[in-house]
């Protein structure tokens, strides 16, 4: 990494920390609740994120824009310790979590997936249970024991979209569903764990435009309790759902950076840095 | 200007039939198609006829060969050079499922017809032929009386120690390997793969001076069951590994992203999914040692009677039961075997149905 490309890597610290004092006035939001400082991550040999610097405030929804390759989803995986399921993964920096460093030794990353969960590009429901089965696999998996099944089902579903279409066919198999029926599955699945941080890498990229209209409705309603991250390529999207947005992007065969972030208005309206602008215009990626 | 729906076309919609229009081929195809098929089978029915040639021979040496070059001829007729090289595919492959298919079927119609001469004779059906056991029978005893249900006993008895020790070590085998990923995955698949290479005598060999002429244990069902374990464990191991490799990695990550322990993965999301293939691989276990003989004949010997401990006795089982009866000059004898290796065949299916249905996947069904 060059000199001069840490520094405006630095930069944008400091502007983070003003932004941040600017949206507790404004929006009255609550404290960090998840923040990375200084990642950096490899594959192997090959540096693929570098002096990734992003604090997502309590209850708010955070966007991952950039082109493709530019190692948003590889970023995402790093914030609930999924990353490090990949063989030659490795990383530097930390991530805080409430504080403490979910890399910490004395950390169990089952705990911390528990409270930080996370729904994929590809819709994967587990095939050998039911609709229902799914939807409270995570309860099961996790261990964790929550009352009154039939209402977090109800629950998780409505806020997903998906309760109208299968509310008379819960005992039948999940994969008799549509693909986008199964991402609105996995995401009621993600919520019936009632995490505190959801990560979505892509949730609406197989969806039909009606479909993705009602998960963006849901990650709106999710933002009031939680706090959401979510990786997109649609920049309308980015614009409807998030309150703040973080530009990524990589050079041929060089890490990845964030070249800006800030509150979503201004990324959108008033980017500060060339790239940011013809990215956000369509201009290319 | 845009188009819009017609109400008054639907009617005529509505009247439409079903075709398939792909199946029609022209007459002058279909009447080409009819000489190249008719033509060399018309021959060779001719040579068969008229000649010495014995059927074989001819089927193999000429009709075959005619057969392509008709086919080839045809297609060259009717599409040309790329077509000669379908159609040639075609006959080789049809040609060659054939032949495996009149094997198999006389193997299995020898089978099932000197099979039935011990099970179904004068007298009618033979119970006593399947239940009865063979004390006070020698080779001459009309096949009235006696039977190998001390075998059939016997090789369930094998069968199921086998399973019980291969099945969950083998499955284990392959989570290691495919779940828990440890640093011995090399070394591991090494073993199964050199393990699966083991001639099955060497299996029972290596139980006889181990074991029993140790004088740890007895020539008995338990011998010959951890013998056919060493044989099942490799098929049992290797299996199950490809069918857990198939599972798609989403669905590990998405389960632990739910906050699960690697092995609630493992026991409620993997293995579920991949309840068929592992039904598979133990069904491919069971068949790889259901019939093997020389392991059992050093192992657990063979015996007379219905031995019902596995661990003091000799005992019989169906593959011996044959290897023993098959060898003697008598012909009730050698029926006798034919019998036993029908009923080995029934058992076997039976078994495999069993495990289907134990291992039906209703939610699977849509894959």
């Amino acid at each position: 990494m060059s000199t001069a490309e840490y520094e405006s890597t630095a930069e944008y610290e400091g502007d983070v920390t003003v932004l941040e004092e600017q949206f507790m006035e404004q929006k009255s939001v609550g404290p960090i609740e998840l923040e990375s400082q200084d990642v950096s991550v490899w594959f192997g040999q090959r540096k693929v994120l570098e002096g990734v610097n992003i604090a997502f405030p309590k209850n708010t929804v955070t966007a991952l824009i950039g082109p493709s390759g530019c190692g948003k989803s590889t970023y995402i995986r790093t914030l609930n310790r999924l990353h490090e399921l990949i063989p030659g993964a490795a990383l530097a920096g930390s991530v805080l979590y409430e504080g403490k460093d979910i890399y910490d030794t004395d950390i169990d990353p089952v705990h911390i997936r528990l409270q930080i969960g996370m729904v994929f590009q590809k819709p994967n429901p587990f095939p050998s249970m039911t609709i229902r089965g799914n939807v409270l696999s995570g309860l099961k998996l996790s261990g964790l024991k929550r009352d009154q099944h039939d209402d977090i089902v109800e629950e998780t579903l409505t806020s997903a979209g998906l309760w109208n279409e299968v509310k008379d066919r819960l005992d039948s198999a999940a994969g008799e569903l549509s693909g986008g029926q199964q991402q609105r599955l996995v995401i009621a699945r993600a919520l019936a764990v009632q995490p505190h941080v959801l990560l979505m890498d892509e949730p609406c990229s197989a969806l039909d435009p009606t479909s993705t209209l009602k998960i963006e409705e849901t990650i709106r309603e999710l933002s009031k309790d939680i706090t959401i991250v979510i990786v997109t390529h649609n920049m309308q999207q980015a614009v409807r759902v998030s309150d703040y947005t973080a530009f990524f992007l990589a050079a041929e065969n060089e890490p990845g950076y964030v070249i800006e972030q800030g509150p979503t208005t201004d990324i959108f309206g008033s980017p500060r840095d060339q790239r940011t602008l013809d990215y956000v215009n369509g201009r290319f990626g | 200007m845009t188009q819009v729906l017609d109400r008054e076309q639907i009617a005529e919609w509505s009247a439409q039939q079903p075709q398939r229009p792909w199946t029609k081929k022209p007459a002058r195809l279909q009447a080409r198609i009819a000489v190249a098929a008719l033509l060399p089978a018309a021959l060779v029915a001719l040579l068969f006829m008229y000649t010495e040639i014995p059927g074989p021979v001819l089927l193999v040496a000429v009709y075959f060969p005619l057969q392509l070059l008709a086919a080839g001829i045809a297609a060259v007729a009717t599409k040309g050079r790329q077509g000669a090289a379908d159609s040639v595919i075609i006959v080789l492959s049809v040609g060659a499922t054939l032949f495996s298919f009149i094997i198999l079927t006389s193997v299995l119609g020898s089978l099932i017809v000197r099979g039935l001469e011990a099970v179904w004779g004068e007298d009618g059906f033979r119970s006593s032929f399947l239940f009865q056991n063979n004390v006070y029978i020698n080779p001459s005893t009309p096949l009235e009386y006696g039977g190998l249900g001390h075998a059939v006993i016997g090789t369930l008895m094998i069968v199921l120690i086998a399973s019980l020790i291969a099945v969950p070590i083998g499955i284990a085998t392959a989570i290691y390997i495919t779940e828990v990923r440890g640093r011995a995955v090399p070394y591991v698949r090494f073993f199964v793969q050199a393990m699966s290479g083991i001639p099955s005598i060497v299996a029972g060999l290596f139980i006889l001076t181990v074991l029993i002429v140790s004088g740890a244990m007895n020539q008995s069902a338990f011998a010959g069951g951890l013998a056919y374990a060493i044989l099942m464990l490799p098929t049992v191991a290797r299996t199950a590994e490809e069918v857990l490799r198939l599972i798609p990695e989403d669905l590990r990550t998405g389960a632990l992203a739910l906050g699960s322990t690697r092995a609630r993965v493992v026991l409620r999301v993997v293995l579920p999914a991949a309840k068929t293939g592992v039904i598979t691989a133990i069904i491919l276990g069971v068949a790889r040692v259901i019939g093997e003989t020389a392991p059992l004949l050093l192992t657990s010997l063979k015996s007379d009677q219905t031995i019902l401990n596995p661990l003091t006795d000799p005992i019989a089982a169906l593959p011996t039961y044959i290897f023993d009866n098959v060898a003697l000059p008598y012909p009730g004898a050698v029926t006798r075997a034919w019998g036993a290796a029908l009923v080995l065949m029934i058992l076997v299916l039976i078994l495999f149905t069993i495990a289907r249905i134990l291992g039906r996947d209703r939610l699977n069904r849509f894959r």
